[in-house]
């Protein structure tokens, strides 16, 4: 089986995932943002879309579907950006200041 | 001044911030190679890796239904093979039809058939006097680019099981006569346990046999030829009775290689999947009547006294589409039935609901790119008492046999949204159809269909002679290529 598609892939995946969660929670809180489950779900979902369009390219383009790949990543990838820019605001992560030392 | 300590934990977290970071770029970065290995991964092409079963994977269950998802509005009548179905009827045309005498030279019922449809005596003469014709002279120029897919289909159909020659009272029996290991009375079957075990038996045996998809009906005699075609041991001339042991159908059924149909239609073949299921069939006939049970195959091409469709319809493998053929959800429409009637007792499965009639209503892709104008955009309509969408039957064949590459055209098929490998992206697309009860996901995806997988414009799969560019739904595969192997 293909390294992408096989079990250890998902695992990496999963370490991965996990650094990104300690390394949000950190930053939000270096940053003094307030982070309720609503946030970190907009946040996984958002994730998610991003994996999504980048997994759909690729598979259009793993099965020879060329334009596929680039009119998915076109509708899927303005949709992230967008999404992406307006969650950034909406999530207060654009206003907040960063904290010095307030961890010390 | 900070000290050692929450310097140290500022590194560790600065450290842990990057690192996350980095981790999730990587990780949603990699989702895209994830995505490529996907598209490519052989075990998509589903019927085409496992002999085990393992391709039949939609929970069926929870989409049966207790009535088929056609509509019986009135009464019914069965069809008559010799004239309905358009390869009997072009039988006629070739053997008898001259122009000094017209119609009046053909036997009573091809006349009656074609005074009712005045179309399709144009168009079968149309296919006859021109077609024909202009198609060989394109053959001449550019058939040979065709060459590799031709042999492929020619390979797939050398193995050929024999033609039934008797009629199904002495044919479909099991024979005692030169089987010295036969143990039994052929009037004395063996007696199974239960229909429930036995179907479960039934069903691993068409996995086994190679069978991707497997489902059991009890046969509505519906679905039985009013007159038999020819070839199949029985009098063309007489009504067909339906045989008291054709009491369940079992209908097998497997895809045609999935690269070649998608580069339809001139480098797909029906042949390769007509010749696996052919097999299955003949297999799986000699499986029961060694147990004891009457049993006899319908295979294709032509070798049917059966309607094959409404029988895979009511043993829950799919729904009929827009196009005629039936839509299943593991291999959309890329399937090649085989059926087996036999008086083997079994258990039925239910018919399945998935969404497809509300799906077809609104997609249309198929119709659109049919260039023949076979396929209707309209709505449904009453054919033999039941209501559904009407292709016409002689539209279809002209066009197909007309277009070089390989008998056959199947561009329906391989433009059907339905019609995907089984990669994570079109198993998603399949589930949020079926279990879509609004039909706001079915204009969605129709949507995305036509962006995203548009075919070529319909005119151009015609032959350069009809104004053409021997166009295909995709480009073949690289083992398909005449032009990289064959100097021409």
């Amino acid at each position: 089986m293909a390294f992408f598609t096989g079990g250890l892939f998902w695992f990496i995946e999963g370490v991965l995932a996990c650094l990104a969660v300690v390394a949000i929670k950190i930053w939000t809180q270096d940053r003094g943002i307030a982070m309720p489950w609503w946030k970190w779900l907009l946040t996984a979902l958002w994730f998610c879309l991003a994996g999504f369009t980048l997994a759909m390219i690729g598979t259009s383009l793993g099965e020879g579907e060329p334009r596929a790949a680039v009119m998915g990543g076109v509708v899927f990838g303005v949709v992230t950006v967008v999404t992406g820019v307006a969650f950034w605001r909406v999530l207060g992560f654009s206003r907040a200041q960063p904290k010095t030392n307030d961890h010390a | 001044m900070p000290t050692d300590d929450a310097k140290q934990q500022v590194s560790r977290r600065q450290f842990l911030k990057f690192s996350g970071a980095a981790g999730a770029a990587l990780g949603v970065g990699s989702m895209g190679l994830f995505g490529y290995q996907a598209g490519k991964d052989p075990s998509s092409y589903t019927g085409w890796k496992s002999f085990e079963g393992g391709d039949q994977t939609f929970d069926r269950a929870r989409f049966e239904t207790n009535s088929p998802t056609y509509e019986k509005v009135g009464d019914t009548s069965r069809i008559d093979a010799r004239t309905e179905v358009v390869f009997s009827r072009m039988g006629y045309i070739f053997r008898s039809y001259k122009d000094e005498t017209g119609i009046e030279g053909l036997p009573q019922h091809v006349q009656a058939y074609y005074k009712a449809h005045p179309e399709d005596l144009e168009l079968d003469l149309y296919l006859v006097r021109e077609l024909y014709a202009l198609q060989r002279e394109d053959d001449k120029k550019h058939g040979d680019a065709f060459i590799l897919a031709q042999a492929w289909s020619d390979a797939m159909a050398a193995v050929q099981p024999p033609r039934i020659s008797e009629p199904p009272e002495v044919a479909d029996f099991p024979k005692t006569k030169g089987d010295r290991y036969h143990r039994g009375d052929p009037d004395s079957p063996y007696k199974m346990k239960s229909p429930q075990n036995t179907s479960k038996l039934i069903k691993k045996i068409a996995h086994q046999l190679g069978g991707t998809l497997v489902g059991i009906a009890t046969l509505n005699p519906d679905w039985v030829y009013r007159y038999p075609t020819r070839g199949r041991g029985l009098d063309t001339d007489k009504p067909l009775e339906v045989p008291k042991h054709w009491q369940s159908a079992i209908v097998v059924g497997t895809p045609m290689s999935w690269d070649p149909m998608y580069a339809n239609p001139n480098y797909g073949t029906s042949d390769d999947a007509y010749s696996i299921a052919r097999i299955i069939g003949f297999r799986l006939a000699a499986f029961i009547r060694k147990l004891g049970y009457a049993a006899r195959p319908h295979t294709p091409g032509f070798s049917y006294d059966v309607a094959v469709p409404p029988i895979m319809v009511d043993a829950g493998l799919g729904e009929q589409g827009r196009h005629g053929v039936v839509i299943t959800p593991e291999l959309g429409c890329n399937i090649r039935p085989t059926v087996v009637t036999t008086n083997l007792p079994l258990q039925p499965d239910k018919p399945i609901d998935f969404g497809v009639q509300s799906f077809c209503s609104t997609c249309k892709v198929c119709a659109e790119q049919c260039p023949s104008g076979a396929i209707p955009k309209g709505g449904k309509t009453v054919v033999r008492g039941y209501r559904r969408w009407q292709v016409h039957a002689a539209k279809c064949h002209n066009f197909w046999s007309s277009n070089l590459g390989n008998m056959g055209c199947r561009i329906c098929v391989a433009v059907c949204p339905y019609t995907r490998k089984a990669n994570w992206l079109h198993k998603t697309a399949l589930q949020v159809t079926a279990n879509d009860p609004t039909g706001v996901s079915h204009a969605a995806l129709t949507k995305m269909q036509k962006l995203f997988y548009p075919g070529p414009n319909p005119p151009d799969y015609y032959i350069p002679s009809l104004g053409g560019k021997n166009a295909s739904y995709r480009e073949p595969p690289w083992w398909l290529r005449t032009e990289d192997f064959v100097e021409l």
